[in-house]
């Protein structure tokens, strides 16, 4: 007997149900694996579900903090997206997001209060985007002309923004740190008209939440619908077609790699500009480029589809603190992102591929024996 | 059932990949001390039944015996094991690892600690011992094609293998190279090893067998002594029908030199240079043929004039104007058109859909776009009208374009090419791994084109198809032009000698 | 600078460069095999508590060491089936096995009515050998008085040396990284090479990780491996993918991370160098010494595995 038990085929179409099936159920286990982590560690799984339900969506506040979490999420997961999508590997969203911070946060003080809101906002958040598209642009110029791998050089770049970020708050007196404080250094605050407003004045949710969600629809739009995304979309399948159809290869590289830096840095002004008002680095060391990797895995790469697994990241982060009240770690939220991710990559098998049993031969019945002959 | 004749027996083989049937209840037997000849169009299914009976495939049905007992082979190892090895298309050597490597690879009875002086020492002597002379220390990737095979060989017997399946071994050697070839496997025959020989060539069939199972579509069509059987016969068996696959015309209406190559140099990827100084002029309305063993220069001497490489010197003239270093947007542009050998690696976008893909190359302009705008309805009409007209199946809304079956890419790609209006047309092995309807298809496709007065450039290591459609043939070797002539004057054993580097007297 | 801050600061670096040399040398037989395993961080901070907590219950350092291997290569296990049995991009499946264990070995750590968080190991590793031979010049002070797993890592490059280039097996790894179609049909079970070596990688990650947590920093707190799983991923490219070259990078990257202490040492004006910068140091390192090796033509010569990173299906047509 030679047949075998199950067979793998690739689907050539996944259906709407499953497409949307499978990330969620890859939420679902992650959550059903945290709580064995919950349960085996002496705590209530429920109880900590309920707490992070509660503080995510349970009231207008936590909605607003849920959005406010969501807003660089959005932009950070659309970075890895564009960039996943066309096969760039670029891992330093979260050192383009720092630059963006500081570039966003840079902008804001030169221009002094001066300036009417009108003009320093649009600056303020556009100087962001330049800032992430620099920061990328140092790994994507050695990636594209010299062959310099990037994935190891956007990750070194992380740290070494990072280390910026602290070097001109706590080891140098920058123009981005506060000089009226001195015992503690933290960032100087930028001026209020180039602060992005408050929707509401009752709840912290500003406008940068929408502008977020314009930016991914922008991200789609280019991608689908214009001359450059269609090369674009060539370049990623198959770069050796891309080249035989005439398409500058190198250039389209290029600008995805700057592209997604400079999504990832508009998530800085956003944030700079937004809720946090300075380049803080307490609030900037949230590991938000990372998160976007889990976003866009979740989102299946698709740019609109970043939104609404962006809020739902953005519940998680909002949610995790509040779990050290009833004494469980808001590690809980980072092990749980990490097994959505997990279930969420090994999903795409089942969205690509079907498992079948081989039909049945009804007229051959022979035992099966061993593989040695 | 237990004949002890046997070798391998197969009863009622199924096999399907991604839904579509490669082996259809497959029947086949094999003696041992044989040369079985399996013979069957492309996509018969020849290749998929070796490659289950190697280990390589697992089939989803039916019943292996071998030598009597019913038997799995889960993995090439446990087929290797048993005395299975094969030969494929395209090699399996690891082309950064020694010839003396590559024999140890996987052995079974090797020890932890490996000795490279004695691994080479045992290669020479098997080398010796078959007549298949190469050197053990050598890396793959500095061996001709010919050497490699002898490799491949060598390292079955290596393996003190039974069975020897050799996959269409004769396509990359030259008919000489066949000839030696020939001897080789008549004499495993004598050492009581049973080999089987995979091809679509009647004469080599005729000429090396004992016996012969003829496959089509899939199926089993028959069998025979092979000195029994008349060629007649066993063509129609192959192909089942009384088919003449379309040639070119006696009369060509040729006109000006469209395409002119001079003195053309290209560089190879290892940074030598993989065409020497090749001239040569291609007429509107004729089909200049270029063969030639694969990796003779073939490739760079198409990327050179499509622009895919900037050649280092000479020139490439296109209507009187020289677009020697223009990039490949510009030559598109001019009408010059391009079948790759390999659709799914370069040609085509194997992820994107087939309506995508038939815009690949005119999306640039009205009314594909406008301006920065892309106008999915126009990929979506003339998608339709086009997979229309060509006849391309398979094709569902979505679907990438890499799920439809090899005839179809190779019909989307050529109708995509043709209408460009080209004035060139370059295409390298266009019905390589095609079926027979494919095969007729796509030639039609070729010779309309020659019909409309497009200069075709043929690049092909397949003889029979160079002869059938190409009006002047002109030899490659080693980068250089080795031989030119019309293609009534060229023969298989001409163009052979040719092809491997024998120089001809003067006069031609 | 003189000659013993010399010393001192090769010294340290030896030790600061272990931990990088056992993760280093496991992911080169992870990418020898043609799998990139991304993971390497998380890995690392998992087996960093796993070990931990081992050693925590039973005082025992040579079961913190077990159970971190044991950890380390359970975790890469979670990338081996997804990468390989399931054939996801291997980048996105690595990063997410980072993303987790970062979070699980935080959660570890912190979670439990009794927390980890804070407590000094139960045993740490002391060093060996200090008397005898250490008084022939440099050399003698640099080779001797560390601790026993400073010397497991020297057998440990030399163990994996011998294995890549001069074993059957080591022979099937390096066919299987570069050409898995040929050597599938050689008869290696691809597959198999491929689960074993992210394994064997996933264990010494793990061992890295614990080395940390049991000797270099032995008070539990979260992540306290630094950034030593990406920079290790980093090595393997400057060590070009041989094991013996991973010993001299992973010291220099020990040595780059113990400049700021020496130059504090050596006082004005060395030790007014702001200390975030020097905190750049490694990673600028990395990206140098990417640029230098890496650029144009000589990534070629450097030796990567050819089929690094991409999915091996047998039945793909």
């Amino acid at each position: 007997m030679t047949t075998r038990r199950i067979i793998v085929e690739p689907r050539g179409l996944a259906s709407l149900r499953l497409t949307l099936g499978i990330p969620a159920a890859s939420v679902l286990l992650a959550l059903i694996v945290g709580a064995i982590f919950l349960a085996l560690t002496g705590n209530s799984p429920w109880e900590v579900y309920r707490q992070m339900a509660k503080t995510a969506f349970g009231s207008a506040r936590g909605l607003s903090e849920t959005l406010i979490s969501a807003t660089p999420l959005i932009l950070t997961g659309v970075a890895a997206a564009v960039a996943f999508k066309m096969l760039v590997w670029n891992i330093g969203a979260e050192g383009q997001f720092i630059m963006g911070a500081v570039f966003a946060a840079g902008a804001g003080i030169a221009l002094g209060s001066g300036t009417p809101a009108l003009i320093a906002i649009p600056v303020v958040i556009l100087a962001g985007g330049v800032g992430g598209a620099f920061w990328a642009s140092v790994s994507a110029v050695p990636k594209v002309y010299l062959g310099v791998n990037e994935i190891i050089t956007t990750l070194m770049l992380n740290f070494i923004a990072l280390n910026f970020m602290y070097y001109l708050i706590f080891g140098s007196s920058s123009p981005w740190r506060d000089p009226e404080v001195s015992q503690f250094p933290s960032g100087r605050p930028i001026p209020d008209s180039g602060r992005i407003p408050e929707i509401f004045g009752s709840q912290r949710l500003d406008y940068g939440f929408f502008i977020a969600v314009a930016f991914a629809i922008l991200a789609w739009f280019l991608i689908s619908k214009t001359r450059w995304g269609f090369e674009v979309r060539v370049v990623g399948d198959s770069s050796d077609t891309a080249r035989y159809a005439g398409i500058a290869v190198p250039r389209k590289f290029l600008g995805v790699f700057l592209m997604s830096g400079a999504f990832a840095g508009l998530a800085g002004s956003l944030y700079v500009a937004g809720p946090v008002g300075a380049l803080d680095p307490r609030s900037l060391d949230l590991g938000l480029g990372f998160t976007g990797i889990i976003v866009a895995a979740l989102a299946r790469l698709n740019p609109v589809a970043v939104v609404p697994v962006g809020i739902l990241m953005g519940a998680l982060n909002n949610a995790g603190p509040s779990l050290q009240s009833i004494q469980v770690p808001a590690a809980t939220v980072q092990m749980l992102q990490g097994a959505i991710l997990i279930f969420a990559v090994a999903g795409e098998f089942f969205i690509a591929n079907r498992l079948r049993r081989p039909e049945k031969k009804p007229q051959v019945a022979v035992a099966a024996q061993g593989g040695e002959a | 059932m237990a004949d002890s004749t046997l070798a391998v027996e197969f009863r009622n083989i199924d096999k399907a990949f991604y839904g579509v049937k490669a082996n259809d209840n497959v029947d086949f037997q094999l003696r041992k001390g044989e040369v079985h000849a399996l013979l069957g169009e492309n996509g018969a299914g020849k290749s998929t039944l070796c490659s289950i009976l190697a280990g390589l495939y697992r089939p989803d049905a039916g019943e292996f015996l071998f030598e009597g007992q019913p038997t799995v082979f889960k993995t090439p190892k446990d087929a290797l094991a048993a005395g299975v090895g094969m030969v494929y298309q395209h090699f399996r050597l690891v082309s950064n690892l020694t010839v003396a490597e590559n024999l140890a690879l996987g052995h079974p009875k090797l020890g932890v600690n490996i000795s490279q002086a004695e691994l080479e020492e045992d290669a020479r002597q098997l080398g010796e011992e078959y007549g298949l002379p190469v050197d053990p220390a050598a890396r793959i990737w500095q061996l001709s094609v010919g050497e490699q095979q002898r490799v491949e060989i060598l390292k079955l017997l290596y393996r003190q293998a039974k069975i020897l399946i050799l996959d269409e071994p004769t396509a990359v050697l030259t008919p000489q190279e066949a000839q030696q070839l020939f001897k080789t496997m008549r004499q495993l025959a004598a050492e009581g090893r049973s080999v089987i020989f995979v091809s679509h060539k009647l004469h080599e069939v005729k000429q090396v067998s004992d016996r012969v199972t003829v496959l089509r579509d899939g199926t089993t069509v028959g069998g025979a002594d092979t000195a029994d059987a008349e060629p007649r016969d066993l063509a129609r068996m192959m192909v089942g029908r009384d088919l003449e696959l379309p040639t070119r015309d006696a009369n060509p209406d040729i006109g000006e030199a469209t395409l002119i190559v001079d003195d053309l140099r290209v560089a190879g990827d290892r940074g030598l240079e993989a065409v020497q100084g090749v001239s040569f002029e291609v007429h509107s309305g004729e089909v200049l043929g270029i063969s030639g063993v694969s990796g003779n220069g073939q490739r760079e001497l198409a990327y050179g004039i499509v622009g895919l490489r900037t050649p280092t010197s000479g020139t490439v003239t296109l209507d009187g104007e020289d677009v020697t270093a223009m990039n490949v947007a510009d030559k598109i542009d001019r009408g010059v058109a391009y079948v790759p050998q390999s659709r799914l690696g370069m040609g085509l976008a194997p992820g994107l859909t087939t309506e995508d893909n038939l815009g690949l190359k005119a999306y640039r302009k009205p009314p594909y776009s406008n301006g920065p705008m892309l106008a999915a309805s126009v990929f979506k009409e003339k998608g339709a009208e086009w997979i229309d007209r060509y006849d391309i199946r398979g094709v569902r809304p979505g679907l990438p374009i890499r799920l439809l079956s090899g005839g179809n890419l190779q019909k989307a790609l050529l109708a995509r090419e043709v209408e460009l209006n080209p004035k060139v047309l370059i295409a390298r092995s266009p019905t390589r791994g095609l079926d027979v309807g494919a095969t007729e298809a796509v030639r039609n496709l070729v010779l309309a084109e020659r019909a409309k007065g497009t200069a075709v450039l043929l690049i092909s290591e397949d003889l029979d198809e160079l002869l059938a459609l190409s009006d002047r043939v002109l030899v490659l070797y080693e980068g250089k032009v080795a031989g030119r002539m019309p293609a009534d004057e060229a023969t298989p054993e001409r163009l052979g000698l040719l092809m491997a580097g024998h120089k001809e007297e003067a006069g031609t | 600078m003189n000659e013993s801050t010399l010393i001192l600061t090769l010294f340290a670096a030896i030790g600061l460069g272990t931990p990088l040399v056992f993760a280093t040398v496991g992911e080169i037989i992870t990418e020898r095999a043609g799998n990139l395993n991304l993971g390497v961080q998380g890995m690392m901070l998992v087996g960093a508590v796993a070990g931990f907590w081992a050693t925590f219950n039973t005082e025992n350092l040579l079961m913190g060491i077990i159970v971190a291997m044991i950890a380390g290569a359970a975790m890469s296990s979670i990338h081996a089936f997804a990468s390989v049995t399931l054939r996801v991009s291997q980048i996105v499946s690595g990063l997410a096995l980072t993303i987790f264990g970062t979070g699980l070995s935080s959660f570890l750590g912190e979670a439990g009515s009794e927390p980890l968080v804070g407590n000094p190991s139960k045993a740490v590793f002391e060093p060996i050998l200090e008397s005898g031979l250490a008084d022939i010049p440099v050399l003698g002070p640099l080779v001797f008085g560390h601790d026993i797993m400073v010397y497991v890592s020297w057998l440990t490059v030399a163990a994996a040396s011998f294995y890549v280039f001069r074993t059957r097996m080591g022979l099937s790894l390096r066919a299987v990284g570069e050409d898995p179609a040929s050597a599938e049909s050689a008869g290696v079970n691809v597959a198999r090479v491929r689960y074993v070596h992210i394994m064997i990688g996933g264990a010494l990650a793990g061992l890295g990780g614990a080395y940390y947590s049991l000797a270099l920093v032995p008070t539990w707190q979260n992540e306290p491996i630094g950034q030593a799983g990406w920079i290790s991923i980093a090595l393997v490219i400057l060590a070009s993918w041989r094991p013996s070259r991973a010993l001299f990078a992973a010291y220099l990257f020990g040595a780059a991370e113990r400049l700021g202490f020496t130059l504090q040492t050596l006082g004005e004006p060395w030790s007014n160098i702001p200390s975030n910068l020097l905190a750049m140091l490694p990673f600028l390192l990395a990206i140098i010494a990417m640029l230098l090796l890496t650029s144009g033509k000589r990534a070629k010569f450097l030796g990567a595995p050819a089929a690094l990173g991409l999915p091996y299906f047998r039945e793909q047509r």
